[in-house]
């Protein structure tokens, strides 16, 4: 039969799509603490944005090096110049904070991508062609997991030698086993589906069924999980950085920063509050970057599991 | 309060839904799944509930005992219910505490999927006897009481006097003899080895004896109403047709009467009394069975019965779809598809009206305008 | 009409499935799906399978296309529809699918299609129709670009759907038109052999009519041969021109679809057909009630499979598992009985 080809209209073409936008922003907004936590998430990341705009770095110099405000060890409270106090060495917390934001974000963000991307890869390959590969796969990664998170990064931050790549990379061996495993849970439920046979009566070759089929329907939970994880991530890399394996003495890292106050935490004689800026501020900083992800992360958990179950 | 209820039934009848407005308030909007639909159920009948998605029937059903899935509301309508013991009440103002008497006791229900209605991680014996003890231990206590031995000079006598021992003891009885009573029940369902089926988990069994053991749960303390909802649509044919003959037996044997929900005509044809139609959320034709088949009188029943594929005539498949139920048609639900609508139909819903002995329908083509 | 040629036709066609005990003890049982099944489908009929769960019916169909590769036997197709009766006969090689791969089970696919029981789960959630129905086309890399959206289109529209449903995610849907979707994904790549699998079962009986219309049309228009599996005899028989019965992997039962249903002579089948309930309350059957429930396909009865249930069950039945043979012209049976 002829016909004319009708011209769709490009926004009737996304309709679908913005429907299922419009979902997910009206379920976030009924749950005070979903808004929170995308507050909190948006103000970080606007400030990681701006950060050369809210702290201008000093010409030539890498921004992430703090620029210091004399040589002195005690810290100096928060005054005119420096907005948020100095820490031992005389490095400018405000400077620290924004920039740290910036360094947060970069390792989070990197860690997460990296260690999902090698998850996906190995526990898709494991969850979509079983049998013994699948198992030698899923006996790797348990014997990674098997290894305490925090000391096996630590062991390769030794290893590699400290610095915040060295960190960034240890980060990503420790993390992927957990991406491995729920991928693979998640493929396994979804090729067992009917349309995962229908794609392949099509004619549809492995790498085209894994890439177009199952894996968009196994991105809820990865979303998820990374949105928690940012937090985690962050959290760790500060400790690492606490611990002095991480980033140089004077770079913006918040965790580096709450190292520096490490000599001031019990204040002064008689005032044992005297230096609370040093270690409060980064860890607010610390507190509320955490949260906010959890927080997201939580929102996305509920709204997107009944949008899969109304499916 | 109560002597009020008592004239809203009649002296044979043993339920009557009138008036029942359900909605469901979803992110899509208020489906309106049920809307002044009226039923009403005699004392040892079959009741043929037929319906197809989005008729209301499934909702209506647990609407019944109380069971009305979340985000459902009751918005209207009575449910008057005759108990046991022949008191009349309604279901929707009774609260959780007397609903627990009814439910499993006065009222079960049986369901589409045998192997979901059974918990995987208990034995048989564990889940029968759940629905025993829940409304029979005193009963079953009285049969445990008989059983111990009493006079002082037998020596196990003591096992149920002292004081740590007793405890332990009595749930042995006890056990034994709900153990008995679940062994004879089974074995009215005409479950084969009944001695090895108590002892098995449910997925050790076939789909035809799971849904044995659910028809003996709900058998299990003699209710006055059984409620059927689909429960031999995923069976094969031939274990359909074990299972609709038990259910007649039984029926006979315990006296209860039965609403058998589902949307097969052959499964009506053969277990019904009495037909109930229903279409978007309303009944529109009540009718013994035999009229309904011969003399339908909604088109919807009629284009039901001639979508049946016959071999040798051509598909007569019925024209549009069901109508969605958060912005249903007005008036008449039909009339989109309805060969005969009327303006008067796209106005207001026909009542359900009798037009001829035991034969209702809610159709203006049939009614003079109510 | 119909051609003399059949399309497809299977040898003693095996599929087995493995009950694994572990990961690295070897299998110890095999669920025997469908174990020895001969059969011939002719070029332009619609073929009907029916059995109850368990028998195989769904097995043999997605192996028959290639979908699972058989422990045994052999598979012949022929897109042309020219197959002769007897498998002796049929072209080796070319025809010859049963260990087809890669390339050439790729090609085969734009051959043979099927449609599956629920059009719920057989549609990615996530993709838009018009993605789904074009699918194919691309995948067998047939048309680019615009062409495809006018083929998706036109396609819809043979299944009575239109452009406004092209870019809808299938949830949005009702079961009847899911199906329909499924339906023309399908036929898309224009095939000659469709494997309906109970496209029926999952939507609601006054929807069925308007399928079964669908697929009466498009048989004609588009030049189909049909298998269709279902336990709905009534369906079956108003559709079908040829049937057989399966039991627990063994096709007990083979004729036209008239013949068939006016006599059925396997006791099996005539069980069967008497087990339906038929919409008329004023006849009551003559039911034969079967004793016990359908035996596990893991564990088959020695001899005759239905022997356990069967009410003429002799002696021999309990031996020797009986052959198929041509009782009446076309009409093929395996029991001793006969």
């Amino acid at each position: 039969m002829t016909h004319t080809v009708v011209n769709i209209k490009f926004w009737d073409k996304q309709s679908p799509r913005m429907k299922e936008l419009r979902f997910i922003l009206k379920r976030m907004k009924s749950s005070p603490l979903s808004i929170v936590g995308l507050a909190i998430v948006v103000f970080f990341t606007l400030v990681a944005l701006l950060a050369p705009v809210l702290a201008p770095p000093q010409p030539n110099r890498n921004p992430y090096m703090i620029p210091r405000y004399g040589y002195s060890p005690t810290p100096k409270p928060p005054n005119p110049v420096n907005l948020f106090g100095t820490t031992e060495g005389q490095y400018d917390l405000y400077y620290g904070m924004i920039w740290g934001t910036r360094a947060a974000y970069q390792i989070g963000v990197l860690v997460v991508a990296i260690s999902a991307l090698i998850g996906i890869i190995v526990g898709g390959l494991a969850g979509y062609y079983k049998g013994v590969f699948g198992e030698v796969l899923m006996r790797v990664t348990d014997i990674v997991l098997a290894f305490p998170g925090l000391i096996l990064a630590m062991a390769f931050v030794v290893a590699f030698g400290p610095g915040l790549n060295s960190i960034t990379v240890a980060l990503i061996l420790v993390w992927w086993p957990s991406y491995a495993r729920l991928v693979r849970g998640e493929f396994l439920r979804v090729t067992a589906e009917d349309f995962v046979e229908a794609a392949k009566a099509i004619g549809c070759s492995d790498l085209r069924v894994m890439v177009k089929h199952v894996f968009p329907n196994t991105i809820f939970p990865l979303v998820i999980m990374a949105s928690l994880d940012i937090g985690s991530v962050v959290l760790t890399a500060a400790a690492l950085s606490f611990l002095g394996l991480g980033a140089p003495e004077g770079y913006a890292d918040w965790g580096q920063l709450i190292s520096l106050s490490r000599n001031y935490i019990t204040g002064a004689p008689g005032n044992p509050f005297a230096y609370w800026f040093a270690y409060v501020i980064p860890g607010i900083f610390l507190f509320l970057f955490v949260l906010g992800w959890n927080l997201l992360g939580d929102a996305f958990r509920d709204i997107l599991d009944p949008m899969i179950r109304r499916r | 309060m109560k002597e009020d209820l008592e004239e809203t039934l009649l002296e044979n009848e043993q339920l009557k839904v009138e008036d029942l407005t359900v909605r469901f308030y979803t992110y899509e909007g208020i489906v309106k799944a049920v809307e002044k639909a009226k039923l009403s159920l005699r004392k040892g009948e079959t009741l043929g509930v037929v319906g197809e998605t989005g008729s209301g029937k499934s909702v209506t059903a647990l609407t019944i005992i109380a069971l009305t899935p979340t985000p459902g509301k009751v918005e209207g309508g009575n449910i008057y219910f005759r108990r046991g013991a022949g008191e009349v009440v309604d279901i929707l103002a009774l609260k959780e505490a007397a609903l627990l008497k009814i439910r499993g006791k006065e009222i079960s229900m049986i369901f589409q999927e045998p192997n979901a209605a059974l918990d995987p991680l208990y034995r048989v014996e564990e889940q029968v006897a759940e629905a025993i003890l829940a409304h029979r231990r005193a009963e079953m206590m009285q049969k445990v009481e008989a059983l111990k031995p009493k006079a002082l000079t037998n020596r196990s006598s003591l096992r149920y006097r002292l004081p740590v021992f007793k405890r332990f003891s009595q749930q042995k009885l006890l056990r034994r003899v709900v153990r008995e009573e679940i062994l004879s029940l089974l074995r009215t369902m005409e479950i084969p080895d009944p001695e090895r089926v108590v002892d098995a988990y449910p997925h050790e069994l076939s789909g035809g004896m799971q849904q044995r053991i659910v028809i003996a749960i709900a058998l299990a303390c003699s209710p006055v109403l059984l409620l059927a909802d689909e429960p031999t649509t995923n069976l094969d044919v031939t274990v359909q047709a074990q299972i609709l003959d038990l259910i007649l037996r039984l029926k006979k044997a315990f006296g209860s009467s039965v609403i058998y929900i589902t949307h097969d005509m052959g499964v009506i044809a053969e277990i019904s009394e009495r037909v109930a139609v229903m279409y978007a959320g309303s009944v529109v034709e009540v009718a013994p069975v035999v009229e309904i088949f011969k003399k339908p009188l909604h088109p919807y029943t009629q284009a039901l019965l001639e979508s049946i594929p016959r071999p040798g005539s051509p598909f007569k498949p019925l024209p549009g779809t069901v109508p969605s139920l958060v912005n249903p048609p007005s008036g008449c639900r039909f009339h989109p598809r309805c060969p005969f609508a009327m303006e008067k139909c796209k106005l207001e819903p026909p009542n359900l009206v009798e037009v001829s002995p035991e034969h209702q329908v809610a159709c203006y083509l049939h009614t003079a305008g109510e | 009409m119909r051609q003399t040629g059949n399309i497809v036709v299977t040898e003693n066609l095996r599929k087995y499935f493995p009950i694994r005990g572990g990961i690295v003890t070897r299998t110890r049982r095999e669920v025997k799906a469908v174990d020895g099944v001969s059969l011939k489908i002719r070029t332009g009929e619609t073929y009907g399978l029916v059995g109850e769960s368990g028998c195989g019916k769904t097995t043999i169909g997605k192996t028959i296309i290639r979908l699972l590769k058989p422990n045994g036997g052999k598979i012949f197709f022929d897109a042309k529809g020219e197959l002769p009766d007897a498998p002796s006969q049929c072209v080796m090689t070319q025809n010859n699918i049963t260990d087809a791969k890669g390339g050439r089970l790729k090609a085969l696919r734009r051959n043979m299609q099927i449609v599956y029981q629920n059009p719920s789960t057989s549609l990615n959630p996530r993709m838009l129709v018009k993605d789904l129905v074009a699918e194919p086309l691309i995948v067998h890399k047939i048309c680019r670009g615009q062409e495809v959206e006018k083929r998706v289109l036109e396609m819809l529209e043979s299944v009575g759907l239109s452009s406004e449903h092209l870019y809808r995610y299938p949830h949005e849907f009702s079961g009847g038109q899911r199906q329909r979707i499924a339906v023309a994904r399908a036929l898309i790549t224009h095939p000659k052999f469709i494997v309906l699998d109970e496209p029926t079962s999952a939507v609601d009986v006054s929807v069925r009519a308007s399928l079964l219309q669908l697929f009466k049309e498009l048989q004609q228009t588009m030049g189909l041969t049909y298998m269709f599996i279902s336990h709905d005899l009534a369906v079956i028989e108003a559709l079908c021109d040829t049937v057989g019965v399966m039991y627990l992997g063994k096709l007990v039962e083979n004729a036209d679809s008239k013949a068939l249903f006016e006599n059925p002579l396997h006791p099996y089948t005539q069980a069967l057909f008497s087990a339906i309930p038929i919409p008329d309350p004023t006849t009551r059957r003559r039911r034969i009630l079967l004793k016990g429930d359908p035996p596990s396909p893991a564990n088959p009865p020695k001899g005759c499979r239905f022997h356990p249930r069967c009410k003429y069950a002799m002696e021999v039945c309990t031996l020797k598992e009986p052959e198929p043979h041509e009782v009446k012209p076309n009409h093929f049976v395996a029991c001793h009985l006969y």
